[in-house]
């Protein structure tokens, strides 16, 4: 402590620095929506593949998630939390099925700035043509960038 | 020769004077302290949802280091378009403060230096409402009443002057480091008592202080004498204090 003015000149410029960071607002940046995400996989090679076209719509809605989209790797349901279940009717290069998800939801806190989701666990889910092979790879449906069901088609 | 031997046998003489220092002492007053945050009364009459009242105790061991407890309240309400919460509760911190100025500036009056603290807080917070939009529609639901325990450490660097017998001012920054909020994964308070934004990692905040002090013990502390240059300056710094 052979100059006491550096020292108050530091503290000067770490006050000023922590006004500045306590009073700043801050807006939602972060990802607030949990989907279930599907790798598509060739069935016969058994490696990742992404379709050529990807249709996506849940029962009983008229918005498309995915409309004849190609390059979709990997797909996101987006799961309806005041529901133990729901139903999207999937299109892969003209081949249709419905898939049945049944799972359970609970709030989780993204942050202060972009307040609740809900995150999921996957029980389990249903063919009703079997057109496809599907294979659960992780039930734990987060904002986090992780797999959670594999498409063969 | 006579002459010769003289001047030798003074020169023997003075050789090791020459590591015998004479002691420079500063008579230093060790002080118990007793303040309020006003910084938190300031904050609510600009925002009516923070009510954050503070105080602490401190007990100076020695001219360097005093032990340092802090306890305050908070009532703390946040509304924005996609939800509400509400926390109140108590915490309370315990540390250390260590004064940078040698005991010949700060003589008992001036502070500058850092602290070290360990937070707990216990509180009750609640979301009464929130909403979600994604593909399916809004889902609106809530969180219920929960009480909570959390725990953080803090450092805490700032400056205390004595401006009238016995009561100083001064401010402290807060930067800090959340150990636990309790909660779980998924339900981090948003804020709680004594610490701040729990879903994040770090805060950082500022507490200003009036301080009453009470000095219950003079202590005589030796100084190291300094070389002129350096006297020079730092009596240059005292003038300007």
């Amino acid at each position: 402590m052979k100059k006491p003015g550096n020292f108050f000149s530091a503290m000067l410029i770490v006050l000023g620095s922590t006004v500045m960071i306590s009073c700043t607002p801050e807006a939602c940046f972060e990802e607030t929506n949990a989907y279930l995400k599907a790798t598509f996989y060739n069935n016969t090679s058994k490696v990742t593949d992404t379709p050529d076209s990807l249709t996506l719509i849940g029962l009983n809605k008229t918005d498309r998630i995915y409309n004849k989209e190609s390059g979709v790797q990997p797909a996101l349901f987006p799961l309806d939390a005041s529901s133990e279940s729901c139903t999207f009717i999937i299109k892969i290069n003209n081949v249709t099925d419905t898939i049945q998800f049944i799972y359970s939801s609970y709030p989780h806190l993204i942050s202060k700035e972009c307040g609740y989701t809900f995150y999921h666990k996957l029980d389990t889910f249903y063919l009703s043509r079997n057109a496809f092979y599907v294979y659960k790879s992780s039930n734990n449906i987060t904002t986090a960038n992780e797999e959670n069901i594999r498409i063969f088609y | 020769m006579r002459r010769i031997s003289a001047y030798f046998i003074s020169l023997l003489i003075f050789l090791p004077a020459g590591n015998l220092i004479a002691q420079d002492t500063v008579l230093f007053p060790l002080k118990l302290r007793a303040g309020i945050d006003i910084a938190g009364p300031g904050i609510y009459f600009s925002d009516r949802n923070n009510l954050s009242l503070e105080g602490y105790f401190s007990f100076d061991k020695s001219e360097k280091m005093a032990y340092v407890l802090e306890a305050g309240y908070l009532n703390y309400k946040f509304s924005q378009y996609n939800y509400d919460y509400t926390s109140k509760g108590v915490f309370a911190r315990l540390g250390v403060d260590f004064n940078l100025l040698k005991p010949e500036i700060s003589r008992g009056k001036y502070w500058a230096g850092i602290g070290l603290r360990y937070g707990i807080s216990l509180f009750n917070s609640e979301t009464p409402s929130f909403q979600h939009d994604n593909y399916w529609g809004t889902v609106t639901s809530s969180i219920p009443p929960k009480k909570a325990m959390g725990h953080f450490i803090e450092v805490a660097p700032g400056v205390k002057t004595e401006i009238f017998r016995n009561f100083s001012i001064g401010w402290t920054i807060r930067l800090k480091l959340l150990i636990s909020g309790g909660g779980g994964r998924d339900l981090r308070p948003i804020y709680f008592p004594g610490y701040g934004n729990g879903g994040k990692r770090t805060a950082a905040g500022i507490s200003y202080f009036i301080t009453w002090n009470i000095p219950f013990k003079t202590k005589t502390v030796i100084t190291k004498p300094e070389v002129v240059e350096e006297e020079t300056e730092e009596t240059g710094q005292e003038t300007n204090q």
